[in-house]
């Protein structure tokens, strides 16, 4: 039996997992709906179940990064936010909550930097191309790393293994997984995204965002992301580590599938985007300690 | 590093920073010289722009655009600004990134291709050297490798540059703490000797190691002759040349690199539209400009 088919029931008991429920199946159901149909009061609700979520939401609002509004209510945050934003940052916490400190192969910061990071590349990326949902694709990159939240909880030392392994040989998380694991992330975090009834469109970006050409849904989402999420682990927004890569983005399956559905994409200018994220990372950094970094809360 | 060198600068304050003449400056910056400055770095152009607007006795980013834009010496001033935007970029490690693409990516990939047709030589050439700093970081960076990579290759740097006080100073290569703050007290040992109390010079092993020569990039007939480049350096150099000179140099870097070689320029610096047959790459915290080897198809790099 291969790990993959040995660890289905451990994902199937991360439905039981006592933080799970209370937030995480209502909002599955929230994810679903069409942004003009969501109740915002449910929304306020759903926070406020929960103080240390609520205060994460009222420090992002505030946060240079969405125009230091000063929200002083759960309410006036989740409206500088967008619903859509809060929704992800929800889901953000609770699946922080899933995975025990000592599991942790990386850095949580570091995992949610990459993940936030993914998540304003991704939805930047959609702004400049034309991409119709920008809020999808923030959601999209902010997830698409699912995977690694399960092989933390589900295989723990097997995972930490390949982690060291990727950072010794300095090379790509996916391959090292593959051969310590014989499966990667991208296939655990499918199964768990399938059984929370994930969306179609994030479960294919969890699924394929690092074999974009394999997706038969939602490609250019797919496609979209594996690029933002390639920027940014070559922008210092990676699983903090120097992975040895040097890569022609307009070389990518990703790039061209994007490129038939957006052909504005062939005339972007690639280093100036890239130096955009930089300009971004100083920022992204601060909005990651100050959400998910308790103690950084106070400052 | 760049940031605590803003922070020293000027800090305008923020309601300045909403002038859309800074966008307007930066734009023009971005298309005139390739550097680019992103929306959260603007305060460091405006505070580049502050004191050549105290020079001219500009007294609002709007006036001072007209005198990029619209005066007889707009020229005169842009060059004024480039200086301005591109001080203090000159010290030794000034891009680490680059060197780790170097170590990590690209060298094991040039070195494996041309060990298969049975060279065991590399050539680094610094364009643009301006008083020496980048030289000497190459030199330290392949030393350092002499041992592992570069086990049984030998290999040199040339050095050039247009301005002759520039190169005597980078022959010479005697440096003070503002060059030296990023290299480490092993470097400073290994590879430099003491000169007076508070600056060291380059040792016999780093200066060996380079030519130093005088170029003008616009010179095709110089131009010509540089050929069998592995990677070229090239930072701040190529802003201050227009569109036509810099397609220029760019042809010629080309010709002048190795297939399989590559180009780097200035981390602010960009090429878009300026050249496109060299194909854009991505290293961690770096950009590399990549002339692929022949047969070359699209995706096949990795």
């Amino acid at each position: 039996m291969s790990l993959l088919e040995e660890i289905r029931p451990r994902i199937q008991a991360m439905d039981a997992m006592p933080s799970v429920p209370a937030i995480v199946q209502p909002l599955a159901g929230l994810l679903q709906q069409e942004p003009d149909q969501v109740d915002l009061e449910k929304i306020v609700e759903l926070i406020s179940y929960d103080s240390t979520i609520a205060a994460q939401c009222l420090r992002m609002a505030n946060s240079p990064l969405f125009g230091r509004r000063n929200s002083e209510t759960v309410r006036s945050a989740v409206l500088a936010l967008g619903i859509k934003r809060v929704e992800a940052i929800l889901l953000g916490c609770c699946l922080n909550r899933i995975v025990p400190r000592e599991k942790w192969a990386l850095d949580p910061l570091t995992f949610w930097r990459h993940s936030l990071g993914c998540a304003l590349v991704s939805s930047r990326m959609a702004r400049l191309i034309g991409y119709p949902d920008a809020e999808k694709a923030y959601l999209a990159g902010l997830l698409h790393d699912l995977g690694i939240l399960v092989n933390t909880v589900a295989c723990t030392d097997e995972f930490r293994r390949a982690m060291q392994n990727a950072q010794e040989r300095r090379m790509r998380l996916t391959e090292s997984e593959q051969e310590c694991l014989g499966f990667n992330h991208c296939q655990s975090g499918g199964m768990l995204a399938q059984q929370w009834k994930f969306s179609s469109d994030v479960t294919a970006v969890i699924e394929f965002h690092h074999d974009a050409a394999k997706a038969t849904s939602a490609r250019p989402l797919v496609a979209l992301v594996h690029l933002s999420d390639l920027l940014c682990r070559l922008r210092d927004l990676g699983y903090g580590y120097y992975e040895a890569m040097g890569i022609e983005l307009t070389g990518e399956d990703a790039w061209s599938m994007l490129v038939e559905s957006y052909p504005s994409l062939e005339k972007m200018d690639l280093a100036r985007l890239t130096m955009d994220i930089d300009g971004a990372m100083d920022e992204i950094t601060a909005v990651v300690d100050g959400v998910f970094k308790p103690e950084a809360g106070a400052t | 590093m760049e940031l605590a060198t803003a922070k020293a600068a000027i800090k305008p304050d923020t309601q300045d920073l909403n002038d859309p003449a800074y966008l307007r400056i930066r734009d023009l910056i971005y298309q005139i010289s390739g550097i680019y400055h992103p929306e959260e770095k603007l305060y460091l152009l405006a505070s580049r722009c502050a004191r050549r607007m105290t020079a001219v006795k500009a007294s609002a980013p709007a006036e001072y655009l007209e005198h990029l834009t619209a005066r007889g010496n707009r020229e005169a001033e842009l060059r004024l600004l480039l200086n301005e935007i591109t001080i203090g970029e000159t010290y030794m490690f000034r891009s680490p990134q680059q060197i780790e693409a170097l170590r990590n990516v690209i060298l094991p990939q040039i070195l494996q291709a041309k060990s298969a047709l049975g060279f065991k030589r590399l050539h680094l050439w610094s364009a643009g050297c301006s008083t020496g700093e980048e030289p000497y970081t190459l030199a330290m960076f392949l030393l350092e490798e002499k041992e592992r990579l570069l086990s049984g290759w030998t290999f040199d740097i040339l050095a050039t540059d247009l301005n002759d006080n520039s190169l005597t100073a980078a022959k010479t290569g005697i440096y003070g703490e503002y060059a030296l703050r990023s290299t480490s007290d092993l470097m400073r040992r290994k590879y430099f000797k003491a000169c007076d109390s508070s600056r060291l010079q380059a040792g016999e092993a780093l200066k060996s190691l380079i030519r130093f020569d005088r170029v003008n990039l616009n010179d095709d007939s110089k131009m010509t002759f540089l050929k069998g480049m592995d990677v070229i350096f090239c930072c701040n150099v190529l802003i201050y040349f227009d569109l036509a000179s810099k397609r220029k140099v760019m042809q010629h870097f080309y010709a002048n690199l190795l297939p399989g070689g590559y180009l780097f320029l200035g981390h602010a610096e960009s090429l878009y539209q300026v050249d496109d047959r060299f194909h854009l790459v991505h290293f961690p915290g770096a950009i590399g400009y990549w002339k692929p080897p022949v047969g070359y198809v699209a995706g096949g790099r990795r």
